[in-house]
């Protein structure tokens, strides 16, 4: 039905499984890294090792496919779906503005606990306009954006198993930011607000997480409302890979709703943890500035670091420069070029010095102003964007040697059968070729000087990371599809759809009795 | 004649012959310890005894693994370890053809390889290299660069393919809903560390012996709650101090070395003779497209292209903005007096100086980046006082550290993230246009875009 040929799905899913295992392997990482911060600040006479184990929530994140719990959690939910489709076939027409008022009071009435039944009522009636409106739109493309800041997308059955359900990510997950543990909020803000937001939200976030326990709790111990809930939650982060097929939005959201569930059980436990050794009880606190390491370690480090320092401040005598670089020279005259650079590493650094450079220029061109408020301003401006102009025209110029560089030493690669690797460093230090001995030896720290700036710079480490995964994905996605028109490829490519206007392809196939007599 | 400088350089080479072996073990010992190669080894290596080969085959791939940050295993085969260090050589510029010409089964070649030893050693630092990236980590590392987290290799096993043949294209957005959840919550766990580790860095303020760094990390703190389970770092903390000696006595002896290392190069210069390198030309490889030859060569190209397009496109946009920017000027030029005058030429060269110094930043920004900062650095909470923190005791005149500013990283980081967002936005809009064709050639497909 909704099948991809073996060869590409698989491809996709194992690059899938793979990013999954790596951020899992990070999270472990962080988690006990962060316990052991933890016990740090905690009180240093109790002799608890064991720190708080995370939940069953990150458990169950090793599993590569849904857990059986939530296949059943997913029959449940279409059960009730399908419930309240029926319940919608008895439903009139109801006004657009209702609808929306609906949607808004939807959304403020979200915190409350309802009752299965009552939630999903509202559900379908809100759709039904919609349903209409698109059938009757045709092959057009239909705006749906509506006013209020809850959107939901009508959902659309194929048939009785198949739950279509389509939703936008809705803007209002900012303000439910405690709500969903301050992680899922973090997500949808980052694409589309600016940095400044997430991180905001983020730190906000652990703080109201915190204090919103109480509303949480009661809360999750409901099932049902908490489907509901979750579904936007949820779907906030899954909610831009909305297709067709609406259940991997329920598997979504229902993982998520599990994963909150028991991610904010963690989080609840962390909190605690936090807040019993807030400001006051805290011994590190009181006794952090008399604290004294123990001698043998510190003997040695003192003999560490001036060892270190010594080879830092070591200079290459005369002597031994001299006959390395005439060793070096002789050497190089038995190459088969003794001319040739730059080496590949030469060229690869080179291009990553090159990589940022039309960000930095573009920056410059749109700092200037487009109408210069005095003569000079404005001749200054035309010299400096003839300025940027031949400095484009150099970048260009050398990127064509790099290319030609690159073309030459690509023909003495040695042949190397299998598979032999990455032979390109992951991160290579950048020294020229004449290595810089002090600045190599010198140990290397990262000075900040407040919370913020360091919760900024993971949160921008973080966010380059997910960029490079992300381009990743996309580009195997691209690699893999080809040009005939098929179903299963437009959805594995809505996969990657853009947040900001999600594309969605709804198809009527005959086989298919979808947006059938049900409307 | 060469008889006799032969005999002139064994001559040298015994009157230093006590130096060489201290240069020899030296060189040995400051080589990190899991790649240290017995003095032995490059012994018989000069005079290419094939027992020497493939150890020394096993020390280049091992060292040269270790600054390219790879792993390996004790149980790397042969051939794959041949592979990679004539790969990694010719990485580096490395061009010999002899080297290029050993057989794949390692059995030969110990004299090449104690040549490309040699070179290893000055032409990427070597021992620097090593030195640097092994660093014993006592504190709370980060890394600073922006450089690509390579997506581990997906494995194809047949193992790892579900039950069934097909895949659901349900289960690939679920994976990436999951996806996504975990960089969620991965950026809520980096957050809550950053506040534990800011706590810890300020409530140990001002505890540290070493005054650069002024306050404890995590590791020296939990070091002070539970000595006995740091033994292991002292020892580490020693062995390293050991390596740094070793170094040093070879920063010492390195003439000694050098000039042995020329006289290997004399033999070979001698055995040569006979046979040119004739092949030279042979060994050139008609490659019909620069991306064929591998994954790497194939992913530069693809970032040449994406910087040719990226900068064309600013061409394209400044061309106009100039074009636009001096027909505006000159119309102003002709029509107003006051700009023809001498006055404005004075006017004209101060622009043109303050304007001349903004866009050298701007072309630096060309030039790569020597002081760009790689690897893991301790962090350290730093109040921007530095003047104040100096110390009475420990006097720390030149900045003994490469500190970088956080700031700066962040900066750095914008900009990558911008254009990584860039790109991104480029692959989506493909995405979307193949999207777009393709639904025009279904039948009957509604569209729905908001």
């Amino acid at each position: 039905m909704l099948m991809l040929p073996a060869g590409r799905g698989r491809r996709a899913a194992a690059a899938l499984r793979a990013a999954l295992g790596e951020s899992a392997e990070r999270r472990r990482e962080l988690e006990r890294r962060a316990a052991r911060s933890r016990a740090l600040l905690g009180r240093w006479d109790d002799e608890e090792e064991e720190r708080p184990q995370p939940q069953a929530g990150s458990s169950t994140e090793h599993e590569d496919r849904p857990s059986p719990k939530e296949l059943e959690e997913l029959k449940l939910l279409n059960r009730a779906l399908e419930k309240a489709l029926k319940i919608r076939k008895s439903i009139l027409k109801t006004p657009l503005e209702a609808q929306g008022a609906r949607g808004q009071k939807w959304a403020g009435e979200a915190h409350a606990p309802k009752k299965a039944e009552e939630q999903q009522v509202p559900v379908p009636a809100e759709d039904v306009p919609e349903c209409r409106k698109v059938r009757a739109g045709g092959k057009k493309p239909l705006l749906l954006k509506k006013p209020s800041p809850y959107q939901l997308r009508a959902p659309y059955r194929t048939d009785p198993d198949v739950k279509k359900l389509q939703r936008k990510v809705p803007a209002r997950c900012v303000s439910q930011a405690p709500r969903t543990a301050g992680k899922i909020s973090s997500k949808g803000v980052t694409s589309k607000q600016g940095r400044s937001h997430r991180t905001a939200t983020g730190a906000s976030a652990r703080e109201v997480c915190a204090a919103a326990e109480p509303q949480e709790t009661p809360s999750l111990s409901e099932s049902a409302p908490n489907e509901q809930q979750s579904f936007s939650g949820g779907d906030s982060a899954a909610g831009k890979n909305s297709t067709v097929a609406c259940k991997q939005l329920l598997d979504a959201g229902k993982k998520s709703c599990g994963f909150l569930g028991e991610s904010s059980k963690k989080e609840d436990t962390a909190g605690a943890w936090g807040r019993s050794t807030s400001p006051g009880t805290g011994t590190l606190q009181e006794k952090g500035c008399q604290l004294k390491l123990p001698l043998p370690y510190r003997k040695a480090y003192s003999r560490n670091s001036r060892a270190w320092e010594r080879c830092r401040l070591c200079q290459t005598s005369a002597d031994a420069a001299a006959a390395r670089t005439h060793f070096m020279e002789r050497i190089q005259t038995t190459f088969w070029y003794p001319k040739l650079t730059p080496s590949p590493a030469e060229i690869e650094e080179e291009l990553r010095g090159l990589q940022d450079v039309p960000s930095h220029l573009r920056q410059y061109m749109e700092a200037e102003p487009a109408e210069p408020p005095t003569l000079q301003r404005e001749y200054e401006s035309l010299l400096t964007l003839e300025g940027l102009q031949s400095t484009v025209s150099q970048c260009l110029q050398k990127l064509q040697l790099l290319r030609e560089a690159l073309e030459s030493q690509l023909r003495l690669c040695p042949d190397c059968p299998g598979d032999v690797g990455s032979c390109s460093p992951a991160c290579v230090p950048a020294r020229g070729q004449t290595c810089d001995s002090a600045d190599m030896l010198a140990m290397p720290l990262l000075c900040y000087s407040s919370l913020q700036e360091l919760r900024d710079l993971f949160a921008l480490k973080l966010q380059v990371s997910m960029l490079h995964q992300e381009i990743a994905l996309q580009k195997g996605t691209l690699m893999e599809s080809q040009s005939n028109s098929d179903l299963e490829e437009t959805q594995l490519l809505a996969l990657h759809r853009q947040p900001k206007n999600p594309i969605l392809c709804l198809a009527a196939l005959p086989k298919h009795s979808w947006i059938s007599g049900s409307l | 004649m060469r008889g006799r400088q032969r005999e002139q350089h064994r001559e040298q080479q015994r009157q230093q012959g006590s130096a060489l072996p201290a240069a020899v073990g030296a060189l040995c010992r400051a080589l990190p310890p899991r790649a240290r190669p017995a003095p032995d080894t490059l012994r018989r290596a000069r005079f290419d005894r094939p027992q020497a080969s493939l150890d020394f085959w096993k020390l280049l791939y091992v060292l040269l693994k270790q600054i390219h940050g790879g792993r390996w295993t004790e149980s790397d085969a042969i051939g794959a370890q041949v592979s990679f260090v004539k790969r990694a050589l010719w990485y580096r510029g490395y061009g010999r053809p002899q080297l290029r010409r050993l057989p794949a089964d390692g059995s030969a070649g110990s004299r090449e390889l104690l040549l490309a030893f040699s070179w290893l050693l000055h032409r990427p630092g070597l021992l620097e290299q090593l030195l640097a990236r092994n660093r014993v980590q006592t504190g709370d590392e980060a890394s600073v660069c922006t450089c690509e987290d390579d997506l581990p290799k997906s494995q194809e096993g047949p193992g790892e393919a579900g039950p069934e043949d097909r895949v659901d294209v349900r289960y690939l957005q679920w994976l990436n809903g999951r996806l996504r959840l975990q960089w969620c919550s991965l950026h809520a766990q980096h957050q809550e560390q950053c506040k534990l580790l800011h706590k810890i860095h300020l409530f140990t303020s001002g505890s540290h012996m070493d005054q650069n760094l002024g306050h404890f990390s995590v590791t020296e703190a939990d070091l002070i709650r539970h000595p006995e389970s740091y033994k292991q770092l002292v020892q580490l903390l020693d062995s390293e101090t050991k390596q740094l000696e070793a170094f040093l006595e070879w920063k010492q002896l390195e003439p000694v070395y050098w000039q042995w290392m020329e006289t290997v190069l004399d033999d070979m210069a001698e055995e040569g003779s006979m046979c040119e390198s004739q092949d030279a030309h042979v060994e050139k490889r008609r490659l019909p497209e620069v991306t064929s030859c591998c994954p790497w060569a194939a992913k530069l190209a693809g970032q040449m292209d994406r910087l040719s397009r990226d900068l064309l496109a600013l061409q394209e946009q400044l061309h106009q903005l100039v074009a636009q920017r001096r027909a505006a000027w000159w119309e102003k030029v002709a029509t107003r007096e006051e700009l023809q005058e001498e006055r404005f030429s004075a006017t004209a060269r101060k622009a043109q100086e303050s304007i001349g110094l903004k866009l050298r930043g701007v072309t630096s920004l060309c030039a790569p980046q020597k002081n760009r900062m790689h690897g893991v650095c301790r962090l350290v909470l730093r109040n921007n006082q530095p003047a104040s923190k100096m110390p009475l005791g420990q006097c720390v005149s030149k900045e003994a550290a490469a500190a970088v500013s956080a700031a700066e990283v962040i900066r750095e980081l914008q900009v990558r993230e911008a254009s990584l967002q860039r790109e991104l936005q480029q692959l989506q809009q493909q995405c979307r246009h193949r999207l777009d064709g393709i639904a025009e050639g279904l039948e009957g497909v509604i569209c729905v875009s908001p």
